[in-house]
């Protein structure tokens, strides 16, 4: 094999992988050069505007729920990108026919996805960013920054990430970009991320316990903020076993050929 | 201007491998027989030609051959490289220019040629040198840093064989490659794939211009509803013609197929245009009648030439290239 392989120079190994990584990830700034500063800037106003406006929904404002609100922002935009633009913007290049092309290249598969994400965070994270300085200037929320920070962000957009790149994947891409609208209210509305889970039924704070959303808040909040725990360890399993899922369904989905 | 990729000893020797189709069949759903049972070979340096008429089933087998749809049987191997198993290696060893527009509406052309040629293992230098030697033997140095939504469909064309070609692989695969490039550039690009060939890569060429086809391939493969109809050389397929001539008959629009005296072997009607095929012995009496039909108002030209490739497509498909419109009986 390594004879064969050296006679048409096929190349394989970590090298390899690094060398697609590092090229996709330029090849993918390059395709969203003409809109990435614009990209950024929405983000940035969403995440401040978002903390913003929900405030105005209290006369004066309770620390427990300005805390709640910043932090459940910073997943909220997080979640944005991962879980609903992704799989948008992959469904219309589905569309236009470009995919077939990115999947015609000599990347391994895991590289050019990795660097799609490792795009899509940094157009993202900005946004997360300025939600938790603006909840810090208008309503005086301290944070307590834990190392656990990086774990929590790297969990939470893996599996957002990985669900959002498992529906672009195995759905038609007009039923992803609706599915992914859709799920950005079910993520505002019914998950307990802006807002504690006492607020909601309770059958469906239970719920929400074994969905992702929530379990995303809860460990990137006990990161943040002071002397909050929840139920951290248990966040992490659900999170991980949706990440093994939609990891798995990926995997089939861009290896598999019809 | 000839420019060829760095000789590469291993690809330039022109032997030691060759890309094999054998027997591949796909099925579409329960019964849609997209692919049934196709073989052919393409040598190094080789310029091939897949011909069909549109849905015959040339781009499904393209797609299998870079690993984007795996057949329901049959193997494709470059060498001893199994290239349905491994479609990591296929794509490695096979580069493609798909029918569809390359998605490079943000990328400067030079960019998208530089970046795809390091994506297929090039080094800077080489990739540079080959990006600036296929910009200007495409003539498109004036497009150079536009990028891709400000291009032509032509010229983006274009910049993509240059991606493609750039550092390509055993086998590079053109799908319609010439679609939408005006005819100066064409001759370029015919030019330039020919110095593919000549440089040890094997060419594997999609189209349905029959008659640029001809010019241009070594050999080639006729695929009609799945099935490959006819292959070789473009003069050995058209040696069954070799004592038959074309007679093309340009009617008056709007008027009914005339009636067909007893020398004509063969006949198709395109919109207009009638087309026969006639002995070389009755030639003279093919003008004759030719003649009588623009006498009696019927017909405003005529042609009789020697029979081409695209008679004997006709013949076996029943199809007009690069016109879809419906052969009316004949062939």
């Amino acid at each position: 094999m390594a004879a064969l392989d050296a006679e048409f120079k096929i190349r394989r190994g970590l090298s390899y992988w690094w060398d697609g990584y590092t090229r996709m990830v330029r090849w993918e700034f390059i395709d969203i050069r003409g809109i990435a500063v614009f990209a950024i800037v929405i983000q940035l106003v969403i995440g401040a505007l978002f903390v913003l406006g929900v405030g105005l929904f209290f006369d004066d404002i309770p620390l427990r729920s300005a805390q709640y609100l910043t932090t459940g922002s910073f997943v909220v935009c997080l979640i944005t990108v991962a879980m609903v633009a992704a799989p948008q913007i992959i469904a219309a290049q589905k569309m236009s026919q470009q995919y077939e092309y990115r999947w015609s290249l000599p990347v391994p598969r895991s590289a050019a996805t990795l660097a799609w994400f490792t795009v899509a965070l940094a157009i993202g994270l900005p946004g997360a960013l300025v939600a938790l300085v603006v909840g810090a200037i208008r309503y005086g929320v301290t944070y307590d920054v834990s190392a656990m920070i990086v774990p929590a962000v790297f969990a939470g957009l893996l599996t957002a990430g990985l669900i959002g790149y498992a529906m672009a994947h195995t759905l038609k891409p007009m039923v992803a970009q609706l599915t992914a609208t859709a799920l950005l209210f079910v993520v505002l509305g019914f998950a307990p991320i802006n807002f504690p889970p006492e607020n909601l039924p309770g059958w469906l704070a239970t719920l929400n316990l074994w969905l992702p959303f929530y379990p995303m808040a809860v460990v990137v909040r006990s990161a943040l903020l002071p002397g909050e725990a929840g139920n951290v360890a248990q966040s992490y399993l659900v999170l991980g076993a949706w990440a093994i899922g939609c990891g798995a369904a990926v995997i089939w989905a861009i290896g598999r050929r019809k | 201007m000839a420019t060829a990729p760095k000789h590469d000893p291993s690809l330039g020797s022109g032997k030691g491998w060759v890309f094999r189709a054998t027997d591949v069949t796909k099925i579409y759903g329960e019964d849609v027989v997209a692919n049934d049972g196709i073989s052919l070979s393409v040598e190094p340096g080789e310029v091939f030609g897949l011909l069909g008429p549109n849905g015959a089933g040339k781009s499904t087998l393209v797609k299998q051959i870079i690993g984007l749809l795996a057949p329901d049987s049959g193997s494709i191997t470059l060498g001893s490289h199994d290239l349905v198993a491994d479609p990591g290696v296929a794509r490695q060893l096979c580069s493609y220019l798909p029918q569809a527009q390359m998605p490079i509406d943000s990328f400067r052309s030079r960019e998208a040629i530089e970046l795809t040629g390091l994506i297929r293992g090039g080094d800077r230098p080489e990739v540079r040198r080959r990006a600036g030697e296929l910009i200007e033997a495409l003539d498109i140095q004036e497009w150079e840093r536009s990028t891709g939504q400000q291009l032509s469909g032509g010229v983006k064309r274009l910049v993509g064989f240059a991606m493609v070609a750039c550092i390509p692989g055993r086998v590079v695969i053109l799908d319609e490659p010439t679609n939408d490039v005006d005819p100066l550039r064409r001759r370029l690009l015919w030019d330039q794939i020919r110095v593919l060939g000549d440089s040890g890569v094997a060419v594997f060429l999609v189209t349905h211009n029959v008659l640029e086809a001809e010019k241009s391939v070594d050999r080639l493969a006729i695929i009609d509803r799945g099935k490959l109809i006819a292959q070789g050389t473009p003069s050995s397929l058209k040696a069954d013609d070799r004592a038959r001539m074309r007679l093309q008959v340009m009617l008056v629009p709007g008027s009914d197929t005339p009636e067909l005296p007893a020398f004509v072997q063969d006949h198709a009607r395109v919109s207009h245009n009638l087309l026969t095929v006639v002995g070389e012995a009755d030639a003279s009496h093919a003008i004759r009648w030719a003649q009588g039909l623009m006498d009696a108002g019927i017909a405003e030209e005529y042609a009789l030439g020697a029979t081409s490739l695209e008679d004997v497509y006709i013949r076996l498909t029943g199809d007009q290239s690069e016109e879809p419109l419906a052969a009316s009986g004949g062939a």
